[in-house]
């Protein structure tokens, strides 16, 4: 079985993300990139497919030459190898431009399945997953938080806000993940120490085939024409109760069925 | 010359320190302090992780790897306050075995301790006390110059007051003879000393930097006359007065670490430096930041005390600032 796990170079989850006034795209030297978090879930998912099974995992992500190091990070997980489109027109693409990226990159690649986090943690579009699969024209397993490989099938729980889903397709596919789905390891010393000496293919846009206008920001079908930041939290209800009567908890019933939260 | 470090050693320290953010919270340092015993599970998923084998050979299952890779993880389980012997299996009994055992002795412990199967203490001579001596399954004592290898069955441990409850100390009487004769002698004997004086530098410089840290957070935030009391003069100089002492007491201990990795001549003169300059940057520390947090630093309820009570235990393991700078003087002297 070959996976392929494609990952993004993030801002720091924990940071506050800094807007390029410029061209409104995120500002990515204006924190410590990391690996996106949700990639994690996806990256432990296939390795323990690896693990059970025994499959070859390998990473796909898009970026500049920085990318490098978030990379190594996913492959020090135990991954076996990574494809990074290295090219700078990729700056600022939307989910259609990365998803058109990643597609070319795996038109020539044999695979069984692809899992990737659901979203990402600066753009979270959750778009990317099911545009992948349509530009390879693969069935798409989305929010899932169980999937089983079995006999040339894929089936998950797709997650919903009432329960869940169980949705099968046949391999190849791509799965996306939600939080859900497993406790994401600890990359071990040998990993890190092993990540160094794993392949990475280093296609550009050119070598893959993509037209570079249609790609980046200049090619994004969208377009982020202002920002406004969130406004600052209101100060909230306060409600008293002098102890004579429920007056406190019905005020607080009150407000949470206004809230509908009751 | 690049007296850097590397890329890999440095995503080796960033591992360890998102592992022992994760896995080692101030709860699971209190669990000891409330009488739990030693950590298996914590333990074994640092030897999963491979912390526990990183000094050891590759041919006995360990990373292969040295002092120098070992000081930053070493300064990160300082940062966590970490309870367990790290400093005593990884940093000093691994090598030892490796540079004093008999083919026998390394044989049977070195892949036990990469497993996570073997926690293995030390006792040098002078060193009163042993630390974690009731789990260790294996005791590496020095006696009238001459090294041993202890098992189990073969020594006694009793628990002795300790100012750090989540790090146990004991006194032992161990069975010696010449079934547990080590190959080495003096000389190895004198390397592991100065490999745990540079070791618990490394250790109380992660303390002392995250004592900075908390320290600098809480006068952020606590406000009196309607400022934070980090912005008066008199708390500020106090803690950048801290970071004078911590900041080239790394690079003292990173040296030392360096020295003993390639024995270099001044070996045991880089080792001495290094605590003795850890030691003191820690007690400014300590001090600083529990005159900082004001009288919430003195609660049980704070975990600050983790720190402070550790940093305080450290402060004559391997030697006292005093000894190490006597000592110094002998050399400097000397010459």
């Amino acid at each position: 079985m070959r996976i392929i796990c494609p990952i993004k170079r993030v801002p720091d989850t924990a940071a506050d993300k800094k807007i390029d006034a410029t061209d409104n795209t995120v500002d990515r030297d204006g924190s410590e990139p990391v690996l996106n978090a949700n990639d994690e879930w996806s990256i432990e998912e296939a390795m323990r497919i690896k693990e059970r099974d025994g499959a070859e995992v390998i990473v796909l992500c898009m970026g500049p030459e920085a990318a490098q190091t978030t990379i190594r990070k996913a492959l020090s997980y135990g991954l076996d190898g990574a494809i990074h489109v290295n090219d700078e027109g990729v700056a600022g693409s939307d989910a259609v431009g990365t998803a058109r990226v990643l597609a070319a990159a795996l038109a020539d690649e044999e695979f069984d399945l692809i899992i990737m986090g659901n979203q990402s943690s600066d753009a979270r579009t959750m778009l990317v997953p099911a545009m992948l699969a349509e530009f390879l024209d693969l069935p798409a397993l989305t929010y899932a938080k169980k999937l089983d490989v079995a006999d040339g099938t894929a089936t998950v729980q797709r997650e919903m806000p009432s329960g869940h889903q169980v949705v099968e397709a046949p391999l190849p596919a791509v799965v996306s993940v939600v939080e859900a789905i497993n406790e994401p390891r600890y990359p071990s010393f040998k990993g890190i120490m092993a990540a160094k000496s794993k392949p990475v293919a280093t296609p550009d846009l050119a070598a893959l085939g993509v037209d570079a206008g249609e790609v980046g920001l200049g090619g994004a079908w969208t377009q982020v024409d202002e920002i406004t930041p969130k406004p600052p939290k209101e100060a909230g209800e306060k409600v008293s109760d002098d102890g004579s009567g429920n007056l406190g908890a019905q005020a607080v019933a009150e407000f949470l069925t206004k809230q509908k939260l009751l | 010359m690049d007296f850097d470090f590397t890329d890999e050693q440095y995503a080796l320290r960033d591992a360890a320190r998102d592992f022992f953010a994760g896995e080692c919270p101030p709860s699971r340092v209190r669990a000891r302090w409330d009488g739990d015993d030693h950590d298996e599970q914590l333990w074994r998923s640092m030897a999963e992780t491979g912390f526990i084998g990183l000094t050891v050979p590759t041919e006995h299952g360990g990373l292969g790897l040295g002092d120098v890779d070992l000081t930053l993880l070493l300064h990160e389980a300082g940062r966590a306050v970490v309870p367990a012997p790290l400093l005593e299996t990884t940093a000093i009994a691994a090598p030892l075995l490796v540079e004093a055992g008999t083919d026998q002795q390394r044989q049977a412990w070195l892949p036990r301790i990469t497993a996570g199967e073997a926690v293995v203490t030390v006792q040098l001579d002078g060193a009163p006390f042993v630390v974690d001596a009731d789990v260790a399954q294996l005791l590496l004592l020095e006696r009238d110059g001459q090294l041993h290898a202890v098992p189990r069955e073969l020594f006694q441990a009793t628990r002795q007051p300790s100012l750090d409850g989540a790090r146990r100390v004991f006194t032992v009487e161990a069975e010696t003879g010449d079934d547990t004769r080590m190959a080495g002698g003096p000389q190895a004997a004198a390397k592991a000393f100065d490999r745990g004086a540079a070791g618990t530098a490394a250790i109380l410089n992660g303390l002392s930097e995250r004592l900075l840290e908390m320290t600098v957070a809480y006068v952020l935030q606590r406000e009196q006359f309607g400022r934070p009391v980090g912005s008066f003069q008199a708390v500020k100089h106090k803690l950048a007065e801290t970071m004078l002492l911590t900041e080239p007491s790394k690079a003292a201990t990173w040296y030392a670490a360096y020295a003993i990795a390639c024995d270099l001549d001044d070996r045991s003169e880089a080792a001495s430096v290094a605590k003795s300059f850890a030691t003191q940057a820690a007690a400014k520390a300590s001090a600083e930041a529990l005159q900082c947090h004001g009288g919430i630093g003195f609660t049980w309820e704070h975990d600050l005390h983790l720190w402070l009570k550790r940093g305080k235990a450290l402060e004559s393991s391997y030697g006292t600032a005093a000894a190490h700078r006597a000592r110094l003087a002998e050399v400097v002297f000397a010459s």
